[in-house]
């Protein structure tokens, strides 16, 4: 029984094989079509996920870094009475979740004043030694220099906040601030650095100064109010997870990126959004184009369809027949496709796309010009099962009809 | 099932059937009772649209009837589902169609081994079978060739090869003749006539071709779905004078030469199926 069962299937595929050969044109431009499609598909996906990932990065390494430590409610209010009680606890935690790119700050609000006007800013002190564990912000510093160590009072400005005072590099800017008790404070500070970034966000309404510095100004040694972490985007939601757990009861928050900046993520979920809607085009047209194809060859059988069942075979073999044929043009055209896709993002990942030409500028962004694609594998998967799936359904309706079929009518009429 | 049901190949009772185009009505076999014993070589004949090709369809199980008794080896083939008549067309019947109808993709001996491999059998033992049947039809050199190399006569001899390969009690051939000339038509019925004396399978085999119609062991004349005449020769041995020629109208110093011819053509064949199975 066995046996048999496996002769009759093996004449079965034998059929369905020697007529897809039969048919080699129509045959090979299916599979060239599915794989084109499935092509452009794979090469969608590595741009849009390189795209993503260059812009989160930039977004993340400009200033607010992967994942923030504050104490609760700070994010929504930052006020130096918030600031993190025990930071010592806080850095055991990453030590233990084995996290080192990690660096700490002292947040608070302000005003900036020159001779001629005055801007409400974020104060921010940062430690320039790990600053650059954590972000790259010392690369947007187009006038200028980056804090140093040994640094007293000097500061660095957004272009545009620097504009709107009309100071430049070596004027004196005040700093106006509040102690953790809102007692107003004054101080002097250096223009050293003026940050070009063509953010709107880098480039107006932030003074950066050493941590050193601002704790000094509103008098608390050794206090921080953030601990701003580095780490790779995959790690994230669980790196974050680990730190809640570890922090439990500290009346501390751990945000990741995109609990700050939601709207980022939303950005992203949309894009991705796109290139589904894509996946569905090409789907139908994948599941058309072979489905006209299984069709016209389904009817062009007719009569040797109704001859096979005159002698013996049953409605499931014939039918089983054109299922081999579409799966088999199915799974040919996916392999060639993932071939295909694959060597263009591979070529394309080696040398970048260069996105100047069409967008002229792209830094508003956070995009670099240049982009990389990078092919994720569980897109490639969705992607190809779901190619896979419209060519069992492109079978199904001819496979349907031809197992239907009355051997008499077939013969007479095909 | 009585007894004369169990001397007959088929069986059939007050046979109608009518196919409706919309509302209208085209009656095809009118209350028609006939008798086929296992081993005759039946003909069929009759003016277009007599009936003849519904006859061999319902009997062939692959049509219904709307009412009468068909039995065929015995068995009621109307009671049966369509996977039920497939099963029984696989195994005991055998199809000869007039427009040869071979697998395009599929060599000669591909087609005839096809149904021993729908039937289970191995792809070896298939293709054994499959050159026994294309040299008895005279063609075992051709096997290798594809249905669209070959010449009308040579694909209706795979055809009639393909009914036989499955072992079947009957078979069935719709005008097997009719797309053939007269000269190639006539040797492929002396070559079934053969056959059926050979082996004892049964024939029944629709046709208007007179030389056909010579041939026949039985001949049933059919007219508007009803038998009108059903002459009936006595059964011959084979390898007689009148059986393998039986072009019975030709004086009998040509039918003599043409039996000899024959036997030697026979003779031949034989030799020459042997040298190539020893090479
Ligand atoms: N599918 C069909 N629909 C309608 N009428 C049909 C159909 N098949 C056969 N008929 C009718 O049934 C009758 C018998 O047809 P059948 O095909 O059996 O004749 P036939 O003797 O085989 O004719 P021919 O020698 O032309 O092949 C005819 O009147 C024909 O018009
Ligand atoms: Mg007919």
């Amino acid at each position: 029984m066995n046996q048999s069962t496996s002769t009759v299937i093996n004449t079965i595929l034998t059929v369905a094989l020697r007529n897809l050969l039969a048919h080699r044109r129509r045959t090979f431009l299916t599979i060239g079509a599915i794989a084109v499609g499935l092509a452009s598909l794979i090469f969608l996906w590595g741009f849009n996920e390189g795209l993503h990932r260059n812009m989160l990065g930039n977004f993340q390494d400009a200033i607010i870094g992967s994942i923030q430590i504050h104490h609760q409610g700070f994010f929504q209010h930052p006020e130096l009475s918030k600031a993190i009680a025990n930071p010592q606890k806080v850095v055991e935690a990453l030590r233990q979740a084995d996290v080192s790119r990690y660096s700490m700050r002292l947040e608070s609000f302000g005003l900036a004043a020159s001779d001629i006007t005055t801007q409400g800013v974020m104060l921010i002190g940062m430690d320039p030694l790990r600053e650059g564990e954590v972000t790259q912000l010392g690369k947007r510093i187009g006038i200028g220099r980056f804090l140093a160590p040994e640094d007293e009072y000097t500061l660095i400005l957004g272009a545009t906040t620097a504009n709107n005072l009309q100071v430049k590099l070596g004027d004196e800017v005040i700093i106006i601030g509040y102690d953790r008790f809102g007692a107003m404070l004054a101080e002097s500070f250096t223009l050293i650095g003026i940050i070009t970034s063509g953010e709107m966000g880098l480039d107006k309404g932030m003074a950066i100064t050493t941590l050193a510095t601002l704790q000094e100004m509103v008098d608390m040694t050794d206090r921080i109010t953030t601990v701003v972490i580095s780490s790779e985007e995959k790690r994230v939601p669980s790196l974050t997870a680990e730190l809640e757990a570890a922090l439990q009861g500290d009346e501390l928050e751990v945000m990741p990126w995109y609990s700050m900046f939601p709207v980022m993520k939303e950005w992203v979920t949309l894009h991705n959004g796109f290139l589904y809607l894509f996946l569905g085009v090409v789907l139908f047209i994948v599941l058309a184009g072979e489905l006209n194809t299984m069709l016209i060859s389904m009817l062009e059988r007719t009569r040797e369809f109704g001859v096979l069942m005159a002698i013996g075979t049953t409605g499931y073999q014939i039918a089983g027949i054109l299922l081999v044929e579409a799966v088999v043009i199915g799974i040919v055209g996916i392999l060639s496709g993932i071939l295909l896709g694959y060597v263009i993002v591979l070529f394309s990942s080696n040398y970048g796309i260069d996105l100047s030409i069409l967008l002229g500028s792209t830094s508003r962004f956070y995009v670099d010009p240049l982009i990389y694609p990078h092919l994720k594998l569980d897109h490639l998967g969705i992607t190809s099962g779901v190619i896979l799936i419209a060519s069992i359904f492109a079978g199904l309706y001819p496979a349907w009809r031809a197992s239907m079929l009355q051997p008499v009518e077939a013969i007479r009429n095909g | 099932m009585g007894n004369n049901q169990d001397s007959s190949i088929i069986y059939l009772r007050g046979l109608h059937k009518c196919y409706w185009v919309g509302t209208m009505p085209f009656p095809a076999l009118h209350g028609l009772d006939l008798d086929i014993a296992p081993g005759e070589f039946a003909v069929v004949a009759g003016r277009s649209g007599s009936g003849k090709s519904t006859l061999l369809n319902i009997v062939g199980a692959l049509e219904s009837a709307d009412s009468g008794r068909v039995e065929v080896l015995g068995q009621d083939i109307l009671g049966m589902n369509s996977e039920q008549r497939t099963r029984f067309r696989l195994h005991n019947i055998g199809f000869v169609f007039q427009a040869y109808n071979l697998i395009r993709v599929f060599t000669a001996r591909e087609n005839v081994a096809y149904v021993c491999q729908l039937q289970g059998k191995s792809r070896k033992e298939s293709m054994e079978i499959a050159n026994h049947w294309l040299h008895e039809v005279e063609i075992g050199h051709l096997g290798y060739r594809r249905p669209d190399q070959l010449s009308g006569g040579q694909q209706q001899r795979v055809a009639v090869a393909r009914a036989l390969a499955s072992n079947p009690k009957l078979i069935l051939a719709d005008e097997p003749t009719a797309n053939l000339d007269s000269m190639t038509g006539r040797h492929l019925i002396r070559l079934m006539h053969e056959l059926n004396h050979r082996f004892g399978t049964t024939f029944l085999i629709s046709s208007h071709d007179p030389d056909v119609k010579q041939a026949a062991g039985r001949l049933i004349k059919l007219a508007d779905g009803q038998i009108v005449e059903s002459w009936e020769e006595v059964p011959e041995p084979p390898q007689s004078l009148s059986a393998s020629c039986p072009a019975n109208h030709l004086p009998l110093g040509e039918r003599v030469r043409n039996y000899i011819k024959t036997r030697k053509q026979s003779r031949a064949r034989k030799r020459r199926g042997g040298n190539q199975r020893r090479s």
